[in-house]
């Protein structure tokens, strides 16, 4: 097979499938684009939002706030520094509005509110620390990407099969 | 269809493309189930102000309110067969300085209500869950789960301020709340002011106003407060 | 005769698509026409630029975090949306299914645009010959895969740059061996007034040795019969 291929012929193969993962990933950018949010769509990790939120479920995010501001009830999903697990829960007191309101959240599952989760000094969440708040919800969908990230190499062994089966189409 | 895993592969993709369209069709499907919720009752009855400490080791000295209320409330429209649960809260909610509409708003009490095809998933004790699933026995959805009773209610919460500062507050109201979350679809909160669709807004989720007394002598040691 | 070596699976539509695809420029280059990249180039410097995009696109979001970038990330996803759409325009509009475009010494230029229709096994190559002149001719030509394809799936060279030599005239012109070769075939062939012929002979041959044989059954049995009486 290889002795024949000229190329030009390899370069448009390679072409094919490169776009195939561009064209994915510059959809996922344009929708964090659109939603102003780093991760419009999430999966949860924890139990902390049951019964409502399950492991595996699927949120989509938006950051923006076209009809009014963040308010108290809304699940939104903020980082905590230095911490790369995103925490999604359920906003329980806001004190004051614009930029300087000051926000607390809880778990629907959690006795306690987060305060504990903060860093020390910091009391409560701005509206900068969340990085978009729950408008849509899918159940179950996700749990693929919690089985790729709890035993990686399947992570390895999915993109070798795809990449394999593309060039070797040529469709 | 040359081979097996062609058939395969044309087989996964077919049934993603359904998956994601009734999945798509079932989220729609909400917006044609119509909405009443109605608030019938919903007063402070009892408002108390005391001092406490956040947690038994910190030094500062906060002022936290307490605050029984009465609910009657008739939310069972908001059930469908595709709400996965009812998330209602009630929320105290007083100016705060700075611009115009700035408020403070905190939680008091929440409760969380699920539809009989979630009951499953709730976290409580094997008594409850039996008890739960068998309320319900047989039925898809349970509007009646939906009728809110309450009198007297000792609040879950009990607020402070930033500042710390509670007491002798004025123009304080309660007002209602609810989260509706579907299996599949967008999540809903309750409308304040626009009709949408079939969707009619809350019927007098407001209480009256009232305001945060002067704060109540109460014996030394400090009250460890209840978040 | 050439079989090559390696073996594709029949029921592969796109297979037979593809392997046929890539023998044409073989063969015509080999006759000493110019193969001409021009449709090939463009595809792949839109397609390639669109993945220099995504990949820069990738390199300072992972770097400079998405707050930082997003402005130039929003730019780059509508700069993406506009060159995949250019190349989309490109390959639906412009290339329409040409796989070879060639010019002979002689002045003449060959496009070869082929396609398949879902499910059935037949190759339409749809040749546009322009001579030095600048007269064009379009010639449609529709063959089954299995003129050059045995059942154990090698594709067979000689068939196929025989079809090819016969259907294009441009191409039999710098290969008279093949084109002479397809004549004679259609020479081995059967026309239809000689399988008429063969036809009649056949029926009166028949029909010579039934008689004979009804003949001779019921002398036969007359004489059987004469005979048990």
């Amino acid at each position: 097979m290889f002795s024949n291929v000229q190329p030009r012929q390899a370069a448009a193969q390679l072409l094919n499938f490169g776009l195939i993962l561009s064209t994915a990933f510059m959809m996922w950018k344009g929708l964090s684009v659109i939603t102003d949010s780093p991760s419009p769509i999430v999966v949860v990790l924890s139990g902390s939002m049951e019964p409502a939120f399950q492991r595996g479920d699927l949120l989509f995010l938006t950051n923006r706030n076209i009809l009014q501001e963040t308010d108290v009830g809304e699940i939104v999903v903020y980082n905590v520094k230095d911490k790369d697990i995103p925490i999604v829960h359920r906003i329980v007191r806001k004190f004051g509005s614009g930029a300087g309101a000051k926000f607390l959240t809880k778990g629907d599952n959690n006795v306690a509110d987060d305060t504990e989760l903060f860093p020390p000094g910091k009391a409560f969440l701005d509206r900068t620390d969340m990085i978009g708040s729950v408008v849509g919800y899918i159940p179950f969908v996700g749990y693929v990407t919690i089985m790729l990230s709890e035993h990686p190499w399947l992570k390895t062994v999915m993109l070798a099969i795809m990449g394999l089966v593309v060039v070797l189409q040529r469709e | 269809m040359y081979s097996s895993l062609v058939r395969l592969q044309n087989t996964f993709g077919f049934f993603t493309t359904v998956a994601f369209v009734v999945a798509a069709i079932i989220a729609a499907s909400d917006l044609l189930a119509p909405r009443a919720p109605v608030v019938n009752t919903l007063e402070a009855n009892n408002v108390q102000v005391a001092t406490g400490r956040p947690h038994y080791y910190s030094n500062k000295k906060e002022e936290y309110a307490s605050i029984r209320f009465t609910l009657d409330a008739d939310l069972s429209s908001l059930f469908t067969w595709n709400t996965k649960q009812l998330f209602v809260y009630v929320t105290a909610e007083w100016p705060a300085a700075g611009s115009e509409n700035a408020t403070n708003q905190a939680v008091i009490w929440d409760t969380i209500i699920t539809s009989p095809s979630a009951d499953h998933l709730m976290n409580v004790g094997p008594a409850t869950m039996k008890k739960l699933r068998k309320s319900a026995e047989g039925k898809s959805i349970d509007p009646s789960r939906g009728k809110i009773s309450l009198k007297n209610q000792r609040p879950k919460y009990q607020i402070t301020h930033p500042s710390g500062k509670l007491a002798e507050i004025d123009d304080v109201v309660l007002k209602l709340h609810y989260n509706v979350q579907p299996w599949v679809g967008a999540l809903t909160w309750n409308q304040e002011n626009l009709d949408v669709g079939l969707w009619k807004r809350l019927k007098g989720g407001v209480s009256e106003k009232f305001a945060f007394p002067a704060i109540k002598k109460k014996k030394e040691g400090g009250e460890k407060a209840k978040v | 005769m050439a079989v090559s070596q390696e073996k594709i699976t029949l029921y592969n539509l796109a297979d037979l698509k593809n392997t046929s695809d890539d023998a044409i420029p073989n063969y015509l280059n080999s006759l000493g026409f110019k193969q001409s990249h021009h449709l090939t180039d463009v595809r792949l410097g839109l397609g390639y630029t669109a993945l220099a995009l995504a990949g820069a696109c990738f390199l300072w979001d992972y770097k400079l975090g998405f707050e930082n970038t997003k402005y130039y990330t929003a730019a780059a996803v509508l700069l993406y949306s506009v060159l995949n759409g250019l190349l989309t325009v490109w390959i639906m509009f412009v290339e329409k299914g040409v796989i070879y475009t060639g010019t002979s010494k002689s002045g003449d230029t060959v496009k070869i645009a082929t396609s398949t229709k879902k499910n059935v096994p037949q190759y339409n190559l749809t040749i546009t010959t322009t001579s030095k002149s600048g007269k064009s001719e379009t010639i449609a030509v529709s063959r089954p895969f299995t003129e050059w394809f045995d059942a154990a799936g090698h594709f067979v060279a000689l068939p196929f740059q025989t079809m090819l030599a016969t259907s294009i005239p441009a191409v039999g012109r710098l290969d008279p061996q093949r084109a002479q070769a397809g004549q004679d075939e259609k020479m081995a062939a059967y026309t239809p007034e000689m399988l008429a012929a063969l036809v009649q002979e056949n029926s009166s041959v028949a029909r010579a040795t039934a008689e004979t044989s009804t003949t001779g059954a019921d002398t036969g049995k007359k004489t059987k019969q004469r005979r048990k009486a």
